[in-house]
Parts: C-alpha cells; structure tokens; sequence
C-alpha cells in the first residue's frame, strides 16, 4: 500500500479481517460512552475500580483493537510480511480476545477469583497467540526498515504488558501472593502508554507521514534510535525499580522529554507537506501530537507536585492522542482498502475512495472528537458535563461504526451487482 | 506501427494514494496507440500487479535522483524501454 515495496495484490489481508476489528473496537468505544454515563466522574480518580474497568475498556478493547486491524494491514505494507490464513488467524484472536476483555471487566466489577483466571486464559492465550506469529514472521525478515524494527519492539513491549498483568491478575485471583506487585503494576502501565501504544504509533509514523503527506522523512537518527532507547529506558528502569525505588521518576522526564521531541518533530515535518491544504486526517495528526506533548508536560508537572486534577488531565491528553492517530489512520485506511480490493479484483464499478468516506465525513468526526475532549476537560470542573461527554463518547464511536458497515455494504454491493473489466472490455 | 501517444502523470507531489487512483483512471482509458508514464517518489507495487493482472505490459525503473519512471501500455507489443526516458 505506502512503502517502497508496496502491497502486493497477494500479499493484501482480507477486507474482513481488518474491518472486524475495526468494528469491534468501534463498538467498544460505544461501550466506553455507556460506562462514562454509568460510571459519571468517579473515572477521574485512577484508583476506582470504575476508572480501572473504563481505562481497560478503552486500552484492550478500542485500542489494541483498532491496532489489531493496522498490524494486519500495515505487516505486509511497512514489513513485507505475509501471515498465511489471515482469517482463521483472525478468528483464533478475536473471538477469546473479546470473551477475554468482558470477562476482565466482569474480574474488576465482582472481584471473583476465578473470573481473573479465566480472563487470564483467554486474553493471556489470544494475544500472545497472535504476538508470536506476528514476532516469528519479522524475525524471519532479511531486511528490516525503521518501521518494521520498531513494530518488532512494540510487541515486544505488548509482551511485556500481557506479562505483567498476568501477574497482577494471578495476584487478585489468589493464585501467588504478588510481593511485586506495586513495580509489576507501574511496570504494567509504563510498557502498555509507552512501549506498546507510543512506540507502535511512532514506529508507523515514521513510514506513513512520508508516504501520506509527502513530507521529508525523519532524520535518521530518530527512526533508527528513538525506538529502540525508548524500549531500553522501560526495561533497563523496570528492572532497577524492582530493588531501588524511585526509580521511574527520572525515567519518567526522559520519556517526556523524548516523546515530546518526537511529537515536535512530526508537527513540523508537518508543516513541510508539499500539499497546502490539509484534511481532516492531518488534522487528527496535529491534535493527537499536540495532546502527547500536553500530557507530557502535565505527567512532569505532577512528578514534582501531587495535583490529582493535573494527573487526570495528563491521563485525558494522552488518551485523546492515542484516540486522534487511531482516527487518522482509520480514515486513511478504510476507504483505501475497500477501494483498492475491489480495484483488485477488476471492478470498474468500484467507488472511488471518497465515496467510502467523503472528507466532509472525517471532518465531521473530527469536529465530534474534539468537541469531545473539551466536554471531558470541562467535566472535571462541571460534573454533570461528563454524561455529555460519555453521549459524544458513544457519538464518536457510532459513527466509526457506521463507517465501517457502509464501506462493507458498499464493497459487499460492487461484488454482487459490479461490472468487472478485462483487456477485452476495460474500455467499455 | 503509428506514432505512439503519451499519457502523463507526474505523482511526486501527490499524496498517498493519490497517484495510484490517478494512474487507475488513466489505465482504464488506455488504447493501443499509447501508453502511460508516471513518475513517483516510490515504486508503485500495487499499481504495476494490478496492471500485470490485468494483462497490461509494465516497467518500472528508478533514475539516479531517486525518481521512478513507469511505464503502462495495453498493447503488448510496445516496447517500453525504448520508451524509458531515464
């Protein structure tokens, strides 16, 4: 699709499989609207279970799986990695994968021992199913790029997340009696914001701004050390704090001050697009970047003085730049993809990509989504605020959802009712 | 053979995936007096198996400053690097 080598018309994953997490990662944002209402601002104290239950809804279910659907499409892209039966493989994570994150949820709400167990299992068995083919295929590699080393070093990281909670999850459940689990548990939300989430966004930046926006490519230097210093400052600090405490708090400036010199870096490379006018996307680009380097300063600022409000914006700002690239590269990806499989299959009736998903349509979600982060911010000082916040949470994520279903109908239509060319008729 | 015309596109300032629905459109319009020529930024892989796929002959060559020229034509007996302006 983007890099030098480009997608192969062999090579591409279904559209299905892509578009089933997509949706399902939809349709728990939806649920992440209903637990904001439910829940109301007691999800600002990070130490409620409420809060706990809506950060894994949001993580585990939209997160990880939006970026289920981007490391499908984007292995063979950025990696030239082909994974045999993408489907069947789909179907082998997404199903325990689901029935894993709701029993979780079911774990935190009930305390029940053995809900932990069984969430263990299936969230434990479904992705470190998928991270081992995923890992064994890109080590297979000959030749690596910036983005596919990093893409190496963000599972690697999400790895380490799964681990770490399953040693808090056998803690809770009874199992072992958790001596570790104060660094098991900074350790766990270290790698999964900067190890799996910041280093795998990082890793595809430094292929697709060049590719999207035709900017200048990153220095070299960035996208040959910047993933590989940020996954050895985790362990390298995760190791020491497990005898010296204290020891994330240096750690925790270095981060911000690489993460920041990151987000300032793609602003500007930005800036540089040949193209004048940017689209919405570029526009979920700049937000998100501009709410990493936000939460970056906040999560220093708080480093230094216990300001509980200054916490839960830092938390708010980095999940709003998670959320704002996950859109961009929805949008991207999307019309794209159902454009270019029926394109592929010789449909001259195929829609062009805009008809997918027109502009106006992203501009929209865009308008939504940051319409969004300021009911969310405000909700901190108006409480009532926070059930607007949780209906645009769901407005957002439902017309995700539509998206989706539309652009399924239409490639599902093109098939059935399309008109194929062929070097006899191509002209017709 | 008659004088060959050629269609051109210039997609290094084009943003992804710009130049592979322009490039599309244009094979969808090929005849067998002539033929396509792109330059990109990158070498297009999608376009050129869709373009093999669909019977069309292809080469794709990038020059000394990094550009890549691509050449598409319906007529099979076009000789493309003849054509190849590298």
């Amino acid at each position: 699709m983007f890099n030098q080598n480009g997608l192969s018309l062999d090579q591409a994953p279904p559209i299905s499989v892509v578009f089933r997490f997509f949706f399902s990662g939809a349709l728990f944002g939806i649920f992440s609207g209903m637990l904001i209402m439910i829940f109301g601002t007691s999800i600002f104290d990070a130490h409620t279970t409420q809060a706990v239950i809506l950060t894994h809804t949001l993580t585990l279910g939209v997160m990880l799986s939006f970026m289920f659907a981007a490391l499908f499409q984007m292995l063979p892209v950025i990696a030239g990695v082909t994974l045999t039966s993408p489907v069947q493989k789909a179907n082998f994570l997404q199903y325990p994968f689901t029935l894993g994150i709701i029993t979780l949820l079911f774990a935190f709400y009930t305390s029940f021992p053995w809900l932990y167990g069984a969430a263990s299992l299936l969230l434990g068995g479904s992705i470190f199913y998928i991270i081992a083919i995923m890992l064994k295929n890109l080590f297979e590699l000959g030749h690596h790029s910036a983005s596919s080393k990093g893409m190496v070093i963000a599972i690697l990281a999400l790895s380490i997340v799964v681990i770490l909670a399953l040693y808090m999850t056998a803690t809770f459940s009874g199992t072992i009696n958790g001596v570790y689990f104060s660094q098991m548990k900074e350790g766990h939300y270290s790698f999964g914001l900067f190890g799996w989430i910041s280093l795998l966004i990082i890793s595809i930046s430094f292929q697709v701004i060049e590719m999207f926006y035709v900017t200048p490519p990153y220095p070299k230097a960035v996208s040959s050390y910047l993933p590989p210093l940020l996954f050895g400052l985790l362990v390298g600090t995760f190791i020491l704090s497990l005898f010296l405490p204290f020891t994330w708090f240096a750690t925790d400036i270095v981060l911000a001050l690489l993460l920041s010199m990151y987000a300032l870096l793609t602003l500007i490379r930005l800036t540089q697009k040949k193209r004048p006018l940017s689209d919405a996307t570029v526009w979920f680009w700049r937000s998100g970047l501009t709410f990493l380097i936000v939460s970056m300063l906040l999560m220093v600022i708080t480093l230094f003085t216990q300001n509980s409000t200054l916490q839960t914006a830092g938390y708010l700002f980095f999940a709003f730049f998670a959320l704002s690239i996950i859109f961009a590269m929805f949008y991207k990806i999307v019309p794209f993809l159902t454009w270019f499989h029926l394109n592929s299959q010789g449909y001259f009736t195929a829609p062009m990509m805009h008809e997918v998903i027109h502009p106006k349509t992203a501009s929209k979600h865009l308008y939504i989504h940051l319409t969004t982060f300021v009911i969310f911010l405000l909700s901190m000082f108006i409480a009532p605020l926070i059930y607007l916040a949780g209906l645009l949470t769901m407005l957002s994520f439902g017309w995700m959802a539509y998206q989706v279903i539309h652009a399924w109908e239409l490639y599902q239509h093109t098939q059935k009712r399309g008109e194929k060319f062929e070097m006899g008729n191509i002209n017709s | 053979m008659s004088i060959l015309k050629k269609i051109d596109l210039d997609a290094r300032e084009l943003e992804h995936p710009k130049p592979l629905e322009e490039a599309i459109k244009v094979l969808r319009s090929l005849e067998d007096e002539n033929y396509f020529y792109m330059l990109h930024r990158k070498n297009p892989i999608p376009l050129i198996d869709l373009a093999n796929e669909q019977g069309f002959c292809t080469l794709s060559k990038e020059d000394a400053a990094g550009t890549w020229h691509i050449l598409i034509a319906k007529n099979t007996d076009i000789a493309l690097e003849d054509l190849l302006r590298v």
